[in-house]
């Protein structure tokens, strides 16, 4: 089968072999299945024995009737590539050819390179080999193993046994791109341009000044150095990532040379012999050539909720169906219901020999397959490129402009290129990529405290721009355990508390019937607590027994207390665990009232099945005969719980008379030499998965955020839907096509779809919906459920929702789940079950596998766009005070009022800490309450920011700045009406006696300085006016006393920096005179004083009208 | 995405563009309605006329505070320019250069010096006072005409030989050249205690064997008559002029360059100032080929 699907040009759709894998998937799962009910008996059991909820808990739902759709799962499992390949080819006939084209391109060329080997490798049939062939195929003895210098050879051939991890771009690369993208490339043609200024002053005059090579040498280690800073920065959150992935070595307990060696598994060869234990993952894929109890858990692999019984014989053509063969990666673990229990040979143990090895591997091939889907740029990616178009159009348009100016103005051609640059460099905010990374940086380290551990910087934001989240349920949504949450005796149902500490059972203990009930529970249960966990809560013990059994146990224990103790005083005198032909777990004991000598017989199972069994009911403590009635009662009891989705188990018991069953008497559990009918029906009890108490509150959060959430899970439709109801994801008024249907008797098709406002579909509808069908399911129901969907599906739902503009986000743990996670704008991998392939595909990974750390990473990324705002509004404002020196200076012939070294100085000096501490502002009104931002009209750099940072805020830095320049000027005894157009005798280094407005003659070094102090005069008029500029930038709506001036207190540390900076420069390095820094005389540094607080009040009135006319034209305009 | 990623076409580019300049459904040029533009630039326009006015006022006020005899700082005027005539700047500062046998080569620079020392000519001259005394000719109130201050007169003729006057080649033709060296002017600058302050040239490079520079220095000693100073600013004194001090160079060697500084010598005059070579000195080459 499996070689068919593969075959290059077969590509058969997986729903065409459903039929057979039915067949086979029912049989193989008889092993759990041990309460497989007579027949298919009421409606409701197809929910009871719904899907189990949890791949891990083992499971024992019967399944007969169904079509297994489950199987259909695991079987489109490894044609992830290829079925999705030949979807899109039978869209590509229909109209969505368009739309369809990128996606398949990004399936194709891989495929097309992996085609013939996936063919090679996945031509298996060592599951059909017997041992013999198999030694003599691979050259290995299954007593002795290969030989070192076999292994050796082996390994050289093949290769470690790991997986190749995803191509990373080299490391050189990823500095590189650090290096050219965005504003680099501007500074870069400025240092150029610099470079070759010189390079011609330096062939017309040997003796130039080499102001503009030096210039060009401080531009190019500006970008260098910010490139080394976000490389850095990119290269220490990878590192986190790596960390967290460092596990363990395996290690692999293997026969070579006769002896049994601990290898690392990295050094398994093909044909080696290995031993497992229980607990162990496979390390290589395996043919297993003997075995003791073993199960594996293939869910990441195929997604499969429950574990599977593996055995050495060979049951199945199909290489993945058959029980013989261990994968790579899956986990070993012992099988509970194993007969041989207490025997004394190891329990789960097998000894295999390995197939494949590394790559080679199913899982390996899987992981391969999912590097082929695309990364999509992240929306903060595509804001910030949009950003620096408008920067540099900004930028290189008035460069060009003010050349254009500058040549018709008569001015030199190197003048006017010196010129352009000048305007680049005020125009280029060189910090801000530096500050965006810290930024961001800041929130992924505020994120992983809260659980989300980000490891790609840029999807720190995409959490906040997420408009649908395709989430997982088991142990996402769900606390991933099973958990008593209904109790059905005295003919009446209750509710048990399913939180997760079980804290307050609040039910009535008072009845006798809950006493046998309890009775019951604790006794016919073969679950075990490991010993030495007293200290441990109850409900974090480690438990050995499957899952059913835990909850009971736990159940038991919480409202008990003792069970060992109980259990040891009701000795065990016999057993039927559960099995495939029983389908009924029994035990007697002898009971621990020392007056009553009689056994007592318990038994559970299926409730109808234990029904049959019995023919007395328990009421109040009282036996009573079972009549139509209760077996009514039963049944609507039965019904109800089944609707719940949850698991339902029946108890009865019967009390061995005395005199038929003395205390001597032998009971033989394989003659059954006692009664098991008419027994006594006690109760019902019914388990379910339970959300984790924190969802419901965080799918609420999201739904008010705007935020739709989509649950997709592999359960059956009927848990799934009653835990989407439980957590809100369906609320609790809204109905589905089939509920409607229900309440007015009508048939499904009869209602009118508009009317409903959740649909629950699954995964065999799913895949029989076109995509423009799936569009539409998409766009009118507002609460989707997903289920009895495989992980690929996901991928399918994902390209869905994309298709609806939304930015989607998924959860996946499986390795199956990779390629929805990588196509996902952000793929969030669970931390605890996720799998490495799924978190090596995921942007993040949720270190608690819960759901509602997803919401405050929501929230963190929807503050971080915010700030993000802020940070870049503030930052955008002091380049119009820098670039005016220039255009004034071309046109009026000033002495220039600012140089581009001090440009660099407020850029990388005084305005970076400032704009880093606007990421730490608290968000101005519950950003949880309105809906995500729209990717295309919600711009990160609006035109409302560029032009109130340019045009209203930066006007005024610039008035302001001027001001204290010719202040400067005036005051050392050139008055504003003598400066214009000093600019050509000025800068003349052979006018030595130039005269000023009072007749005193300078020299050309003497004006040199006194242009420098007037550098140093301009550069404090924009710091003070940025330090009003950063307190403005704290709201964008609010004024800033509701704010609160000091609840962000790094604001302060920034104003601090910015002064200390300036103090320094001014004061500490005034005298090094290539920094161009002169010391200033104190009462300059207040001048532009009266222009920060005027930019504060405009703010401030700004904001008043935005938020006293909303949707105003005040509003519109000056709202950023 | 693949939806998304869709590449617009050229035209349809344009299209958006074209409909962006000029919507007809809406009426928006550019985005916005005509009315809306109206707004938009009134807001502006009052925007940035308050702006301006507010600029105004702060250089107004500006103007207000300075005093217009005197400047608040002379932060970077410590210690004044000194400048030479003929100034014939090379790559590198001063770099005069002739030959004696070819007027060619100098009549350009003494024509230089008769331009600069037109402003001495007694008829220039004639709205300052003569002066004779030898001291600091401080002046606390405006006694001149027109609210201003006395100014002393300082004529090409005190130049002697190198006035142009007696010799109007000023030596250059005979190979003894006259350099005219002046000081900048700095209000309220007083340049030493009691003494005047003199001019001292020499060679820059003097090695020990070689003859020391001869020079001849008009006025006599080389000195600026303290009464001269201090200056009064452009608005009290309007018309200054600097003193000069006149150098003849009499042994300048042929056809090598010889490199030469003339110092101030004063007091309150310094000529270490590593940053700038025109501080309380100037320096310059000179080679004279014959």
């Amino acid at each position: 089968m499996v070689k068919v699907r593969v075959a290059p040009g077969v590509r058969p759709r997986p729903v065409r072999t459903g039929g057979r894998r039915g067949e086979r998937g029912r049989a193989g799962r008889l092993y759990s299945a041990f309460l497989l009910a007579s027949a298919r008996p009421l409606s409701p059991p197809a929910a009871s024995w719904g899907e189990d909820p949890n791949p891990n808990l083992g499971g024992r739902g019967p399944r007969g009737p169904r079509p297994a759709p489950i199987r259909k799962k695991t079987l489109e499992i490894y044609s992830v590539e290829l079925s999705g390949t030949k979807d899109i080819d039978q869209t590509d006939k229909g109209d969505g050819k368009e739309k369809y084209r990128g996606l398949k391109n990004c399936f194709e060329p891989k495929k097309n390179h992996q085609k013939e080997e996936l063919k090679k490798e996945l031509d298996l049939d060592d599951h059909k080999l017997s041992i013999k062939e198999l030694e003599k195929k691979y050259g290995t003895n299954i007593i002795t193993g290969l030989s070192s210098t076999q292994a050796a050879e082996l390994l050289a051939q093949n290769g470690p046994n790991a997986l190749t991890p995803p191509k990373e771009t080299p490391e050189i690369i990823k500095f590189l791109k650090q290096m050219v993208g965005g504003f680099s490339i501007l500074l870069w043609i400025g240092a150029i341009l610099c470079w070759i200024a010189y390079g011609i002053q330096y062939s017309m005059n040997k003796s130039s000044s080499l102001d503009n090579a030096y210039l060009g040498c401080v531009l190019a280690l500006v970008v260098i150095l910010t490139g080394i800073f976000a490389y850095y920065q990119e290269a220490k959150s990878t590192n986190i990532m790596a960390t967290f992935n460092k596990m363990i070595p395996q290690q692999a307990l293997v026969i070579r040379d006769s002896e049994k060696k601990t290898i690392p598994a990295e050094q398994l060869v093909v044909g080696d012999i290995v031993e497992i234990k229980g607990g162990d993952r496979i390390p290589a894929d395996i043919r297993l050539l003997s075995v003791q109890g073993c199960k594996v858990d293939n869910s990441s692999l195929t997604g499969e909720s429950e574990p599977q019984a593996r055995s050495s014989e060979f049951t199945h053509d199909n290489a993945l169906e058959t029980k013989n063969i261990g994968f790579y990666s899956t986990t070993c673990l012992e099988a509970e219901d194993s007969w041989n229990k207490m025997s004394t040979s190891p329990i789960g143990t097998a000894t295999g020999m390995v197939i494949n090895t590394g790559d080679r591997t199913i899982i390996g091939q899987i992981a391969s397959l999912a590097s082929g889907v695309g990364n999509e740029k992240t929306p903060i990616a595509i804001e910030i490129e949009h950003f620096v178009h408008i920067v540099g159009g900004v930028a290189i348009s008035i460069g060009i402009l003010f050349f254009i100016i500058a040549v018709s103005l008569k001015y030199h051609v190197l003048d006017s290129i010196i010129f352009l640059i000048g305007i680049i460099v005020a125009n280029v905010p060189e910090g801000l990529l530096a500050t965006v990374t810290v930024t961001l940086s800041l929130t992924a380290k505020r994120m992983a405290k809260k659980n989300c551990l980000v490891k790609n910087l840029e999807a720190v934001e995409t959490l906040g721009s997420t408009s649908i989240i395709c989430s997982d349920k088991t142990g996402t949504l769900t606390q991933n355990r099973m958990t008593v949450a209904h109790l059905w005796f005295d003919n009446q149902i209750f509710i048990a508390d399913t939180s997760e500490d079980h804290s307050n059972q609040v039910f009535d203990q008072s009845s006798g019937t809950w006493a046998s009930l309890s009775k019951i529970i604790t006794l016919c249960n073969r679950a075990e607590f490991r010993p030495g966990q007293e200290s441990v809560p109850i409900m974090k013990r480690v438990v050995v027994g499957d899952a059913s059994e835990t909850a009971l146990l736990k159940f038991s224990e919480v409202i008990l207390g003792d069970v060992m103790e109980i259990r040891k005083r009701n000795h065990k005198v016999a057993e039927i665990p559960f099995n495939s032909t029983n389908k009924f777990q029994l035990s007697i004991h002898k009971t621990d009232d020392p007056n009553d000598k009689r056994f007592l017989l318990v038994m559970k199972g299926a409730p109808e099945r234990i029904l049959e069994k019995c023919s007395t009911i328990m009421v109040n403590g009282q036996e009573q005969p079972l009549d139509k009635s209760t077996a009514e009662a039963f049944h609507t009891a039965y019904m109800e719980l089944g609707g719940l989705g949850e698991r339902v188990l029946g108890f009865c018991h019967l009390y061995l008379p005395a005199d038929e069953f003395p205390e001597s008497y032998s009971f033989d559990v394989d003659t059954m030499n006692f009664p098991t009918s008419n027994l006594c029906f006690v109760g019902l009890l019914s388990m379910i998965d339970p959300p984790r108490s924190t969802v419901p509150d965080a799918v609420t959060k999201c739904r008010s955020a705007g935020i739709k959430v989509i649950m997709v899970t592999g359960d059956h439709p009927i848990t799934a839907k009653a835990i989407a109801k439980s957590v809100g994801i369906i609320s609790a008024n809204s109905e589905t096509v089939e509920d409607i249907a229900k309440r007015l008797h009508i048939a499904v098709e009869q209602v009118n779809k508009r009317d409903a406002k959740a649909a629950v579909v699954t995964g065999t509808e799913l895949k029989d919906m076109s995509p423009e069908q799936l569009d539409e399911l998409l766009t009118n129901y507002s609460e989707i459920v997903f289920a009895r969907t495989s992980p690929q599906q996901k991928l399918i739902i994902v390209e869905g929702c994309q298709r609806q503009n939304a930015v989607v986000a998924v959860t996946g743990d499986g390795v199956n789940d990779s390629p929805a996670l990588k196509k996902a704008d952000i793929g969030i991998a669970m931390g605890i079950a996720g799998s490495d392939a799924a978190k090596n595909a995921a942007d993040m990974v949720l270190l608690d596998d819960n759901f509602a750390s997803i919401v405050t990473g929501v929230e963190e990324g929807r503050l971080i766009f915010d700030n993000l705002k802020k940070t870049i509004a503030y930052t955008l404002t002091k380049n119009i005070a820098e670039l005016c020196p220039f255009l004034i200076y071309i046109i009026v012939g000033l002495p220039l009022p600012i140089g581009t070294i001090t440009i660099l100085f407020i850029d990388l000096g005084t305005d970076i800490i400032p704009s880093i501490a606007l990421a730490y502002e608290k968000a101005e009104s519950d950003i949880m309450n309105r809906k995500p931002r729209h990717k295309k009209k919600d711009r990160l750099v609006n035109q409302q920011l560029a032009i109130y940072s340019y045009l209203h805020i930066g006007l005024m830095q610039a008035v302001g700045a001027f001001v204290v320049y010719f202040t400067v000027y005036a005051q050392e005894g050139f008055k504003p009406s003598i400066l214009a157009d000093l600019r050509v005798e000025w800068e003349n280094g052979n006018v030595n006696d130039l005269e000023d407005s009072y007749g005193q003659q300078w020299t050309w070094y003497q004006r040199k300085y006194l242009e420098w102090t007037g550098y140093t005069a301009f550069f404090v008029g924009i710091m003070v006016q940025q330090i009003a500029d950063v307190l403005i930038r704290k709201t964008r709506r609010n004024s800033i006393f509701q704010q609160g001036l000091f609840r962000n207190k790094v604001i302060w540390l920034g104003i601090a920096s910015q002064i200390i900076i300036a103090l320094i420069l001014s004061y500490g390095l005034g005298s090094v005179t290539a920094l161009n820094f002169t010391m200033l005389r104190p009462q300059y540094w207040f001048v532009a004083v009266p222009y920060a607080i005027l930019i504060w009040v405009y703010d401030e009135v700004r904001k008043l009208f935005i938020r006293l006319y909303p949707g105003s034209w005040w509003d519109k305009n000056m709202y950023y | 995405m693949a939806a998304l990623q869709e590449k617009k076409s050229c035209s349809q580019r344009m299209e958006e563009f074209q409909r962006y300049c000029w919507n007809p459904d809406t009426g928006q040029m550019l985005g916005r309605t005509l009315s809306r533009w109206v707004w938009i630039s009134l807001y502006y326009v009052a925007f940035y006329v308050v702006m301006t006015a507010i600029f105004a006022l702060c250089i107004y006020t500006l103007m207000c505070t300075i005093d217009p005899y005197t400047p608040d700082y002379q932060d970077q005027l410590k210690s004044p320019g000194v400048t030479l005539r003929p100034d014939v700047y090379g790559d590198k500062g001063l770099d005069i250069s002739y030959n004696v046998s070819d007027n060619r080569t100098w009549v350009d620079l003494v024509h230089t010096l008769h331009t600069f020392l037109a402003g001495y000519s007694p008829e220039s001259q004639q709205d300052s006072i003569n002066c004779t005394f030898k001291e600091y000719f401080f002046q606390e109130k405006f006694m001149a005409p027109n609210h201003t201050k006395f100014s002393c007169k300082f004529t090409a003729d005190m130049l002697q030989n190198c006035s142009g006057l007696v010799d109007p080649n000023f030596g250059f033709a005979e190979g003894r050249p006259c350099f005219v060296i002046k000081m900048n002017r700095i209000v309220k600058f007083l340049p030493s205690n009691s003494t005047a302050p003199r001019v001292d040239c020499a060679f820059l490079d003097q090695q020990k064997d070689a003859q020391p520079l001869q020079v001849e220095y008009f006025p006599p000693n080389g000195t600026f008559s303290l009464h001269y100073f201090p200056y009064y600013g452009s608005k009290a004194q309007p018309h200054y002029s600097n003193p000069l001090v006149a150098v003849k160079l009499l042994n300048v060697p042929r056809n090598t360059e010889v490199l030469i500084v003339c110092k101030i010598l004063a007091d309150h005059v310094t000529f270490d100032n590593p940053h700038d070579p025109y501080e309380g000195k100037v320096e310059f080459k000179l080679k004279i080929q014959q």
